[in-house]
């Protein structure tokens, strides 16, 4: 992409601000009670932050997006590496996914809690799932496309099997992983929220719901833009990570010149 | 892929003893892949030949000959079909830091630095960091990237990566250099430079060398001994000994008439291999 604004941040301005504006003419011109003008729940948002309970629900829903997501890539990551390396591996785990790939993770919320119910785990679970899913495949990607001669160097200095994938296979596919660490990120939100539509007790998806079926929408919609800015927030700080973790991956301009 | 044990190279009770004077004994080594789609392809036909200690062997011969997979089977990374391959009078069961290989592709690690990527060896075979910092530094100087020991792999050039290729693979100190084309993907200066730096470094210890190339005069320059290979299957045509003298001086070598005779000899030879390719 090309550098547009010389100002950091201000075309994304720009940009919420147009979104404000067409939001504002839309619920003008259609006049509905489920759209309000973004007016009201702009005021809200700070009555809506400042209350204890909105920041104890948000806290609930990133603590078990948290613990999901880093269970599931503790998981994911391995499993995804493994099957990159090996055939028997790949063989075994690929019908297993891809029957669970296109599954709606949250549709197996009612399934869960009947397993384990309402509680936290049954949530985190499914964040799990709906997290695990994209890192195996790119974590598969990335070990899969691991240079051979590279593997063979190491084996060389006496590497065994198992040392290659900790110590090769794994920082030469990071790059790979780090894009499904990243689609993950994501998933994790999605799957946060739906899981607390499922199953309220606490949460950010439980404030949303609540205040949808009473019909606050001023509180509906300050909601929604607390959720889309977690999410803004979780990739900024995610990809913030992945840079630092990869630096060495990203293309470089200062080649160095000289003996050649 | 195998384990990447070392075996004991002496004192094995299983086995006769005897006085290794070739460090590398290849006998009856034939690779062939059996492919679903496109049938037998025999890659390798009996290759039976001994590199003694010390010796800079080259394996010369056009692509697809089968040059590099013997490269590798000696390496441990692919095994052959049949035959055996023996280092130190030792089998060849997987790779070792015996053997050490350097490729085209140079095969560094992007996410170390130029010096991480040299003292991996060594802190593989249990040095402190202290001492692989050290030996890696002598052998960066050695190649000259002193002043580059901190940058990526990705900042460097072409020429400056295998220079790293080679101070890593010398770092764990091998009996035998493995060289796949290492100097394939550069361009014909940087090749020059390289040629002469490796035999420079090669007349400090004089380590046992096997060189793999298509390029005729490489493989004059550098080497004691050509062996020539065909295309498909790929057997050994001929053995050339290079009988001239040592340390080589490329300008003197160009107006050296038995070096210009034996380019043309094995160029010839290789030309009138060319209809086999087809």
């Amino acid at each position: 992409m090309a550098r547009v604004n010389a100002i950091p941040g201000l075309s994304a301005l720009i940009a919420c601000v147009a979104l404000l504006l067409i939001w504002d003419g839309l619920s003008r011109a259609f006049a509905v009670s489920g759209l309000p003008p973004p007016w009201g729940p702009l005021r809200e948002l700070p009555n809506l932050l400042t209350e204890p309970e909105t920041l104890v629900n948000i806290l609930a829903s990133l603590r078990r997006m948290a613990i999901g997501f880093v269970v599931a890539i503790a998981f994911a990551v391995p499993i995804g590496l493994m099957m990159g390396r090996s055939r028997a591996v790949a063989a075994f785990f690929n019908p297993l996914f891809m029957v669970i790939y296109p599954v709606p993770k949250a549709a197996l919320m009612p399934l869960i809690m009947l397993w384990i119910g309402i509680g936290d785990m049954a949530k985190v679970l499914v964040i799990f799932l709906g997290v695990s899913l994209p890192v195996v495949y790119h974590s598969f990607q990335g070990a899969r496309s691991v240079e051979e001669k590279m593997l063979w160097s190491a084996a060389a200095m006496g590497l065994s099997a198992s040392q290659r994938l900790r110590r090769i296979v794994l920082p030469a596919a990071l790059p790979e992983i780090m894009v499904g660490c990243r689609t993950g990120v994501v998933l994790a939100l999605i799957t946060m929220v739906t899981s607390e539509m499922i199953a309220r007790q606490s949460g950010v998806g439980n404030i949303f719901f609540t205040a949808l079926d009473m019909g606050q929408y001023d509180t509906v919609y300050a909601m929604i833009i607390i959720i889309g800015a977690l999410g803004f927030f979780c990739d900024v700080g995610f990809e913030a990570v992945r840079r630092v973790l990869v630096a060495w991956a990203e293309p470089s301009h200062q080649i160095a010149v000289g003996s050649a | 892929m195998n384990g990447g044990t070392v075996l004991p190279l002496v004192g094995r009770p299983d086995r006769i003893q005897r006085v290794a004077t070739n460090l590398i004994e290849i006998a009856a080594v034939s690779k062939v892949y059996d492919t679903s789609q496109r049938g037998r392809h025999v890659a390798l036909s009996e290759i039976s030949f001994d590199v003694a200690e010390g010796q800079f062997v080259s394996i010369l011969g056009p692509s697809g000959c089968g040059k590099s997979t013997l490269l590798y089977i000696v390496g441990g990374f692919v095994d052959a079909t049949s035959g055996s391959v023996r280092v130190s009078g030792a089998p060849v069961t997987g790779p070792g830091p015996d053997r050490g290989p350097v490729f085209q592709e140079f095969a560094l690690f992007p996410w170390k630095t130029v010096l991480g990527n040299v003292m991996y060896g060594p802190l593989q075979q249990g040095l402190s960091r202290t001492q692989a910092a050290t030996r890696a530094r002598e052998l960066l100087g050695l190649v000259h990237l002193t002043k580059y020991e901190s940058f990526y792999p990705k900042e460097l050039s072409g020429g400056m990566k295998q220079r790293v290729a080679l101070a890593r693979t010398l770092a764990y100190q091998p009996k035998i250099l493995l060289m796949d084309e290492p100097f394939g993907a550069l361009d014909a200066l940087t090749r020059k430079h390289l040629q002469n730096e490796l035999l420079e470094i090669w007349e400090r210890d004089r380590k046992t060398v096997m060189f793999v190339t298509h390029s005729v005069e490489e493989a004059v320059f550098l080497s004691d001994r050509i062996f020539v290979m065909t295309n498909s299957p790929g057997r050994i045509r001929k053995v050339f000994d290079v009988a001239l003298p040592r340390p080589r001086v490329r300008a003197e070598l160009l107006v050296d008439r038995r070096y210009q005779e034996m380019v043309v000899a094995i160029e010839k030879l290789m030309d009138e291999q060319e209809p086999e390719l087809s």
